[in-house]
């Protein structure tokens, strides 16, 4: 049967902020787009992001995006490019004016401003005072965009693909990509999508480890087939732990809620963050949080009666005020630790929360990899979000900076590819989309073997176990040798549904495939990198070494070999910001 | 515990079928975690799910006859055997997933987006907090379908009635203090279907997970509709 | 009653119409327990004042218009084939007109005879 195909300018993988924002460029322009989801867009897990996105607005407090900028790179562990960063932290601006203007129904100050809260790693003037950039929709702020950005879309009759699962993209011999083999969720059916322009736009793999705050969706599809296109990732190691994550459970709680004023005690009731950042407090980085958390819960002083979390306290704060910025924070305590934040303080303990490496790209989105003692472009290829990394979070992400990156980083892709349309489409390279087909086929293959679900409950067990929190030499040399392993056994899993009608099994076992390929990557990376930096922790190598290890990982699936780039230190206009000690 | 779940495979079923699964309860498991068992036991067995928390919209079930969400549904709080289907009067796609295409058209045709005739300010379009209080209870749908699939009007006439959820995001805008299209907007909900097929059955405000009224944001419309008009 | 009165106007004659039905309902009922006519003669003389007979005729086409609207409502939502709703709105229009002009004419002849 001969497959189905449709052409178009650009194609979008991903219809959360980063491909939503990228696809309203399109918006009143002659450019055909397309944009595939493998779920209805507002379902994307942008929707999960509760605290707010960071601009130097100063409505409530002095700012600018000087300081927003150091405060981004003393975040990243000075591994973040600081030319990325420069360029974030000025269009943070008009990027959240445009939201505002595009619908989104942030929470409001007295004099009618955008409400702006305190984050973590926030400071006035370099390094000074605490400083308040978060603006927030209360403690939907994600909520609030990805379903304001969805609307500009129909608005723009933006022309999308509903539940359609991106397969793998294709590629001419020159490497260029064409566009990409999709899935009809609904009928089985494949559709060969072409197009000049690919934007990745598919979110975090989060799904990689057991305990997460990540949606099921969250499995690094783009990440996944950016790597099988020979392109490397960069910075995977980097792997953020949210420090307040319901316990046991997963389920993010906002860093606004220590933004409002809450704070974490151990079971003497100590206020411990005073130790560890005895300025910033609560408001440390979230690297110095989470690991704060651990060491409480490790040196006996966790609560419950298995002594393993701590408890976030903010019943202080009064019902008043958490009704009114934190009312979902206070639905969630009550649905899944049965808690009223107003009256008890909510267990937390660390959850797997955001992925800051990712597919590297320059500014405008374009995919870069390395050639020669330079780099060149990924001819047709984009990427944007967290499936990205540009980098402007390096070691370690602020909070308020996702939303920031995906929006700035997808209008700045979107814009790019509008700009530089090349006339005419590529041909068509056959034996790549056959490659595609074949992946797909290969889950019809029947007979006995093993289940997806075997396999990915012990690969995400085995992902925590050796690339979670405890890095050393062992632990993590032992975790790539079993990921490899559990790789292997991929090719022996058989599906028992080969129906073609909404087969969410064969979807899954695609997503396995894909989650296994950043798994290594990550696993892989971190055994590499012997230093500790941001979120990359290594108790056999405790200090940030920035002789040998100021410099980005790149990981290629080929020989699972690891390579290596420079950081960009030289900002655009403003002087350098050089390594210093990081303490809050 | 005792679970009887809608089964339907249109390559192999010619009608849906109720299937037993016995499903082992552990303390805090919602019905998304056991919904997540079933699959488990039977890889075959299908339903949406994604972000397990209440925001994504994606898990909405008809349980022991109501329409919920499945990921902060407590098993606790439900009898059994619990008999879970799909979202009455859509059609149903396989198991518990069904054809909300409808659904997303009504949802479209209330011009869902912030229409804005003066020229955009360089900064914010400013708001009082008391105007932006006003969209509390309207912006949080998560358009989950809990609502709309349980209006009976909506049953009765899906390609005309708008249905609660659509309604109340034509609320939203209406609601909204920077929104410039009032008059279009009353114009566009005018006619026996789209708005007047709502007869305050409330279904909808006893469902919706997130506790929000769409039956009185379609009053609000009526309302102002009157007003305007006199 | 026209088909303009399609959206709004239809609802606001429901609620209006039901507001008269309700006052006048009241007044009635009151008006019997307290002071009920005892014979034909009171009963004419007291439906052929004035006041009381637009008054009547007033309640009378209320009650009719609120069903108009009602059954209307009823028809659009469970029969959907255009040709069958025609008819049996047209079979409702037809006998609640003909309810309006047999009720104006009762009032009249209270009048005149």
């Amino acid at each position: 049967m001969a497959l189905n195909k449709r052409r178009f300018d650009a194609l979008i993988i991903g219809a959360g902020g980063a491909g939503l924002n990228a696809a309203v460029q399109f918006a009143n322009t002659n450019a055909r787009v397309a944009v595939v989801s493998k779920v209805f867009p507002t379902r994307s897990h942008t929707v999960a992001a509760q605290g707010g996105v960071n601009a130097a607005l100063a409505n409530v407090m002095p700012d600018n995006w000087h300081w927003h900028m150091f405060d981004t790179v003393k975040g990243s562990d000075y591994l973040g490019d600081q030319d990325s960063i420069e360029y974030m932290c000025r269009e943070a601006i008009p990027t959240v004016y445009e939201l505002e203007h595009n619908g989104v129904p942030f929470s409001r100050l007295d004099n009618g401003k955008i409400y702006q809260r305190a984050f973590g790693g926030q400071s006035q003037n370099f390094g000074g005072a605490q400083a308040a950039r978060t603006c927030a929709a209360a403690d939907r702020t994600g909520h609030a965009i990805l379903h304001s950005l969805y609307q500009q879309n129909v608005r723009a009759r933006t022309h999308f693909f509903d539940e359609y699962f991106a397969i793998d993209l294709i590629r001419d011999n020159e490497g260029a990509i064409l566009g990409a083999l999709v899935l009809e969720i609904e009928t089985g059916e494949p559709l060969l999508i072409e197009a000049k322009a690919t934007v990745l736009a598919t979110g975090g793999c989060g799904q990689v480890f057991r305990t997460t705050s990540n949606a099921h969706i969250n499995t690094g599809d783009g990440m996944a087939m950016a790597l099988r296109a020979g392109v490397p990732l960069m910075d995977m190691e980097f792997y953020q732990f949210h420090p307040t994550g319901i316990a046991g459970k997963g389920m993010l709680i906002t860093e606004g809620v220590r933004g409002e004023g809450g704070y974490l005690i151990n079971k003497d009731g100590e206020r411990f963050m005073e130790r560890y950042a005895p300025n910033a407090k609560d408001l440390a980085s979230r690297d110095v949080v989470s690991r704060a958390i651990v060491t409480e819960v490790k040196e006996g002083r966790g609560c419950g009666p298995n002594g393993d979390h701590v408890l976030l306290k903010l019943d202080h704060l009064g019902e008043e005020i958490i009704q009114k910025r934190l009312p979902g924070i206070r639905e969630s305590g009550k649905i899944f630790a049965g808690v009223d934040a107003a009256v008890e303080p909510l267990p937390v303990f660390p959850t797997a929360h955001y992925i800051m490496g990712g597919i590297p790209t320059d500014r405008y989105g374009r995919v870069i990899v390395p050639h020669g003692s330079g780099e060149e472009v990924v001819p047709g290829l984009y990427a944007a979000g967290e499936a990205a990394c540009v980098s402007v979070h390096g070691a370690n992400r602020l909070g308020g900076n996702s939303l920031l990156d995906i929006l700035v980083f997808g209008r700045a892709a979107g814009l790019h590819v509008l700009d530089n349309m090349e006339e005419h489409h590529r041909p068509m390279n056959e034996d790549s989309v056959d490659q595609a087909m074949q992946s797909l086929q290969r889950w019809d293959r029947k007979g006995d073997g093993l289940s997806v679900r075997e396999l990915r409950d012990e690969f995400r067990k085995t992902m925590e176990d050796h690339a979670g929190v405890f890095r050393t030499e062992e632990i993590m040399s032992e975790g790539v040798e079993k990921i490899k392993a559990l790789r292997k056994k991929m090719d022996d899993v058989v599906l028992t549904d080969h129906s073609k009608v909404f087969n969410t099994a064969r979807i899954e076992a695609l997503e396995l495939q894909n989650l296994m390929d950043c798994g290594i990557a990550l696993a892989a990376s971190a055994l590499a990198r012997k230093e500790s930096r941001g979120a990359h922790s290594r108790p056999d190598y405790p200090d940030r070494n920035d002789a040998e290890w100021m410099k980005h990982s790149l990981y290629y699936l080929e020989g699972d070999r690891i390579d290596f780039k420079p950081v960009q230190t030289k900002p655009l206009t403003v002087d350098s910001f050089p390594p210093k000690e990081r303490v809050y | 515990m005792k679970f009887r779940i809608s089964r339907y495979n249109p390559d192999v079923d010619s009608e849906p079928y109720m299937q037993e699964f016995d499903i082992e309860v552990s303390r805090g498991m919602m019905l998304r975690d056991a919904l997540l068992e079933v699959k488990r036991q039977d890889e075959t067995f299908n339903f949406r799910h994604s972000c397990g928390e209440g925001v994504c919209g994606s898990d909405g079930v008809n349980v022991n006859g109501t329409n919920k969400l499945a990921c902060i549904t407590a098993i606790a709080d439900l009898k059994e055997p619990v008999e879970v289907r799909p979202f009455p009067g859509r059609p149903i796609i396989r198991d518990l997933v069904v054809d909300m295409s409808q659904f997303y058209q009504q949802y479209k045709a209330v011009d869902p987006w912030l229409v804005r005739e003066d020229p955009m300010p360089e900064q914010e379009i400013l708001q009082s907090p008391e105007d932006r209080d006003k969209l509390d209870g309207l912006y949080e749908c998560i358009m989950c379908g809990c609502c709309s699939t349980s209006c009976p009007s909506f049953w009765w006439n899906p390609e005309k009635f708008h249905g609660p959820q659509a309604l109340l995001s034509a609320w939203r805008f209406l609601a909204d203090s920077r929104d410039q299209a009032t008059d279009e907007r009353l114009d566009k909900l005018e006619g026996p279907y789209k708005l007047f097929r709502c007869h305050t059955i409330m279904n909808c405000v006893e469902v919706c997970p997130k506790g929000l009224n769409p039956t009185q944001a379609i009053g609000n419309i009526k309302n102002l509709m009157l007003k305007k008009a006199i | 009653m026209s088909r303009k009165a399609s959206g709004l106007k239809a609802w606001v004659i429901q609620r209006v119409t039901a507001i008269y039905i309700a006052v006048f309902s009241i007044y009635l009922v009151g008006a019997l327990i307290t002071d009920a006519p005892i014979n034909y003669a009171e009963w004419k003389g007291w439906f052929a004042g004035s006041v009381m007979s637009v008054a009547t005729l007033l309640f009378v086409l209320s009650v009719l218009m609120h069903a108009w609207v009602g059954v209307r409502d009823v028809l659009i939502d469970y029969v959907w084939n255009t040709s069958q709703r025609v008819i049996a709105l047209s079979v409702v229009a037809t006998i609640l007109i003909a309810c309006a002009l047999w009720a104006t004419q009762a009032l009249v002849l209270a009048r005149l005879v």
